[in-house]
């Protein structure tokens, strides 16, 4: 088979791992070797569905033993099956590289025999790679749950990322779907692969030579979102655990796009990006602007509100806390404030030194006001015609994506979220003029996509009754 | 002169090189004078309204503006206004003096001034030069020469390829390279030793090797097969990489244009070029 049909088969069965990061690890030039990581990471291209291309995101091989039901490369699909020897792979990557093309390689692979059997031929690549090639850009490895211990510290000492996926946010949906995955948990390995990494900062710490180092830019997982019934509450809590417990440096969100017909798996429809990209703001929260994951979301509310950002709905539901005087309140306020982040509030602080800042001097240092506006004030000051009202900021927050969506419009989601937004309206109305908030138990995107029971589970909504086909 | 003229709004005309705009600044602080802009004396509109007041480049001149910023302001603050100096904004002379004849007054701690507008003004152009140096870091694309020499050929909005070369010449150290900014007339040359610049325009370089057109294939490949059609979202992929960089980009040549560039090169004389070598040239040479 030629290079280029193999380099196809296995690009394209790659895709869909979502993890395409080259950051975590300062590695310099050496004088004679090819290849550097910087810390930050560095994107070398865009491809047409918008995500970064910063790695070869390639399998060694897409030939499986495995049977998931989710999953391109499943025993039972009739698609044509490539490997890489170790040899190509290397030439590939390298040829790359040189021109500037990738900042490294990310491997993985479907599981050839076993778990170990898998693992120990992506050593043997990595390591040619390594050694042969001298290569001392970013390698990130996919490891398998199963493997054996001796050989996560081998594939830990040649890479600098390891990831283990969790597959689906809950045990349950991993042994309906991935029956043979859900013997081994990731969990486990995710756990020794910690370990491993704390030994080996601490040896390196207290060691007066230079030592290996071991998974040097961290671990990270990946679950598919809305391909099973779990709430959004339930995916948030369960990343907190991870970064947490399990020290992950990242934790990737996959939306659910259908590969395959399977009475387990929702029908196909409308990808749930929306979801998806809330979910990413609610982890960016969690991550750095020192949120706590109960801060975000409860579980009488257990899913995203669709219409505004995870932080827009914290601030509405924290309306006493606001507004907030940009000339005084400290840092970890200012990141609270919907529309400022880690960059604007640094800003603020910096310049706020000098002089006091009015609604000008926030523009030229960039901050978007758009939604920001509604909940500071410049020297008491609130800016020009806002009305500081729960119900009227949430109207208004709302209307600007309406309109956004009107532009690039899903069929259906407008009436969805006409229906949310009414109901949302209605719960602050609630809130603000009497007590209690209304329950709202429902998935806000039940239609897209959350299957396995998720429809007998939901309640006969009146607001979802609406836009069901 | 007359009285219009006393009123009139004085720019400086430099010569183009760093030495002039440092000479320009000390003019600036030994006249007492804010000028509207320090422009190049051959690319300007000359207004009525203005004043212009050619600068004579003096070395010494210059040297003193340098040490006088490094005592006062720090290396960091020094290696700024150069990086601004790269910039293509017709303004960044008035907007360097500016930011000089406030932080030097100030001190030190008023580099962080942001919200003044002199310091502004010069933040906002120091950002835009080294997004476009980050840019070139990312969309640069190598293309290996018959000659050896691994050639890119960029058109950045800023003159950034003394800012870029440091970064390539350490991971590319073994590799022979030139990056060419065709829309400034400058090269970056790494001879897998050190790296110098070097004025060019309009150079004539070497046809590729097959190898590197069999690279290039792959490459293309790679990149349509990797994007997710359910996914689709050009506008994500035009913030990310905005269309002025596609034109140097071999994966963004449409498929039905690939491969159309002459070759002079048969697929024999390439076997017998790499047989000469006695090793294919993507391979590390010990």
């Amino acid at each position: 088979m030629e290079l280029l049909d193999k380099l196809t088969i296995l690009a394209d069965a790659a895709k869909y791992d979502v993890a395409c990061t080259s950051c975590g690890v300062n590695r310099a030039a050496v004088k004679g070797q090819l290849g550097a990581a910087t810390s930050a990471g560095i994107c070398h291209s865009f491809s047409a569905d918008g995500r970064c291309i910063t790695l070869l995101k390639i399998l060694l091989s897409n030939v499986c033993s495995y049977d998931c039901a989710y999953c391109v490369n499943r025993r039972s699909n009739e698609v044509p099956r490539a490997t890489f020897s170790a040899r190509e792979l290397a030439e590939l990557t390298i040829g790359f590289y040189r021109r500037n093309y990738i900042e490294g390689l990310f491997l993985s692979s479907g599981v050839l025999k076993n778990p170990d059997y898998t693992t120990e031929r992506m050593c043997e690549a990595i390591y040619l790679l390594r050694e042969e090639y001298g290569f001392r850009g970013y390698i990130h490895a996919k490891a398998i749950p199963g493997t054996s211990p001796e050989l996560l510290v081998r594939l830990g000492v040649l890479v600098d990322r390891v990831s283990l996926n969790i597959e689906f946010p809950s045990e349950k949906s991993l042994k309906l779907l991935a029956p043979e995955k859900a013997g081994a948990s990731a969990l486990k390995p995710m756990a020794f692969v910690r370990d491993g990494i704390r030994a080996n900062y601490q040896d390196r710490r207290l060691s007066t030579v230079r030592r290996t180092r071991f998974v040097p830019a961290g671990q990270s997982t990946q679950m598919i979102i809305g391909a099973s019934p779990e709430s959004d509450y339930h995916i948030l809590r369960l990343s907190a655990s991870l970064y947490q417990r399990l020290e992950l440096q990242r934790v990737f969100f996959s939306a659910y796009i259908p590969v395959n017909t399977n009475p387990l798996l929702p029908a196909p429809g409308a990808v749930p990006l929306l979801r998806e990209h809330r979910l990413y703001q609610a982890d960016w929260l969690m991550r750095f602007y020192g949120f706590d994951v109960n801060e975000i979301i409860d579980e009488e509310h257990p899913f995203l509100d669709p219409l505004i950002d995870p932080k827009c709905n914290w601030a509405l539901n924290h309306i006493d806390q606001f507004p907030a005087e940009v000339n005084r309140v400290p840092y970890e306020m200012l990141l609270r404030i919907p529309g400022v982040g880690v960059r604007g509030a640094k800003r603020i602080l910096c310049a706020r030194r000098e002089r006091s800042l009015r609604f000008e001097d926030l523009k030229r240092l960039g901050i978007t006001l758009k939604r920001a506006k509604y909940f500071i004030t410049c020297n008491g000051r609130f800016a020009k015609g806002v009305l500081f009202d729960p119900v009227s900021i949430y109207r208004e927050l709302t209307a600007q994506a309406k309109r956004r969506r009107l532009k690039g419009a899903v069929d259906g989601q407008l009436s969805l979220f006409d229906a949310v937004a009414g109901e949302r309206e209605a719960a602050f109305g609630v809130a603000v003029g009497m007590s209690g908030q209304a329950p709202r138990n429902m998935s806000p995107y039940g239609l897209q996509g959350n299957a396995v029971g998720s429809r007998q589970a939901l309640p006969a909504s009146g607001a979802l009754a609406k836009v069901a086909p | 002169m007359n009285a219009l003229m006393d009123d009139a709004q004085p720019v400086y005309l430099y010569d183009g090189t760093l030495e002039g705009m440092l000479t320009a600044v000390f003019e600036a602080f030994a006249r007492r004078e804010a000028p509207l802009n320090v422009a190049q004396e051959h690319c300007l509109q000359q207004s009525l309204l203005c004043s212009y007041i050619p600068i004579l480049t003096d070395a010494e001149k210059a040297e003193r503006v340098q040490v006088g910023v490094i005592n006062k302001l720090g290396e960091r603050a020094y290696d700024n206004i150069k990086q601004v100096f790269l910039s293509d904004d017709g303004e960044k002379g008035g907007v360097i003096v500016r930011y000089l004849l406030y932080t030097m007054r100030k001190g030190r701690g008023s580099c962080a001034h942001l919200a003044n507008p002199a310091v502004n003004a010069f933040e906002e152009v120091l950002r835009q030069v080294s997004k476009e140096a980050h840019y070139m870091l990312q969309f640069v694309r190598f293309a290996q020469l018959r000659n050896g020499v691994y050639f890119s050929r960029i058109e950045p909005k800023a003159s950034v390829v003394p800012l870029i070369m440091g970064h390539f010449a350490a991971r590319f150290n073994v590799q022979p390279f030139m990056i060419y900014d065709a829309r400034h007339g400058l090269s970056g040359v790494f001879d897998t030793e050190r790296w110098w610049l070097v004025d060019a325009r309009d150079i004539q370089v070497p046809e590729q090797t097959m190898v590197e057109d069999a690279f290039q294939s792959l490459w293309q490949t790679f990149y349509d097969t990797i994007a997710i059609e359910e996914r689709r979202n050009p506008t994500c992929q035009r913030n990310f990489m905005p269309k002025r960089f596609w034109g140097t980009m071999c994966e963004q040549i449409p498929p039905q244009l690939r491969n159309l560039r002459p070759k002079t090169a048969t697929p024999t004389q390439a076997a017998k070029q790499l047989a000469a070598r006695n090793q294919t040239p993507h391979v590390l040479s010990a």
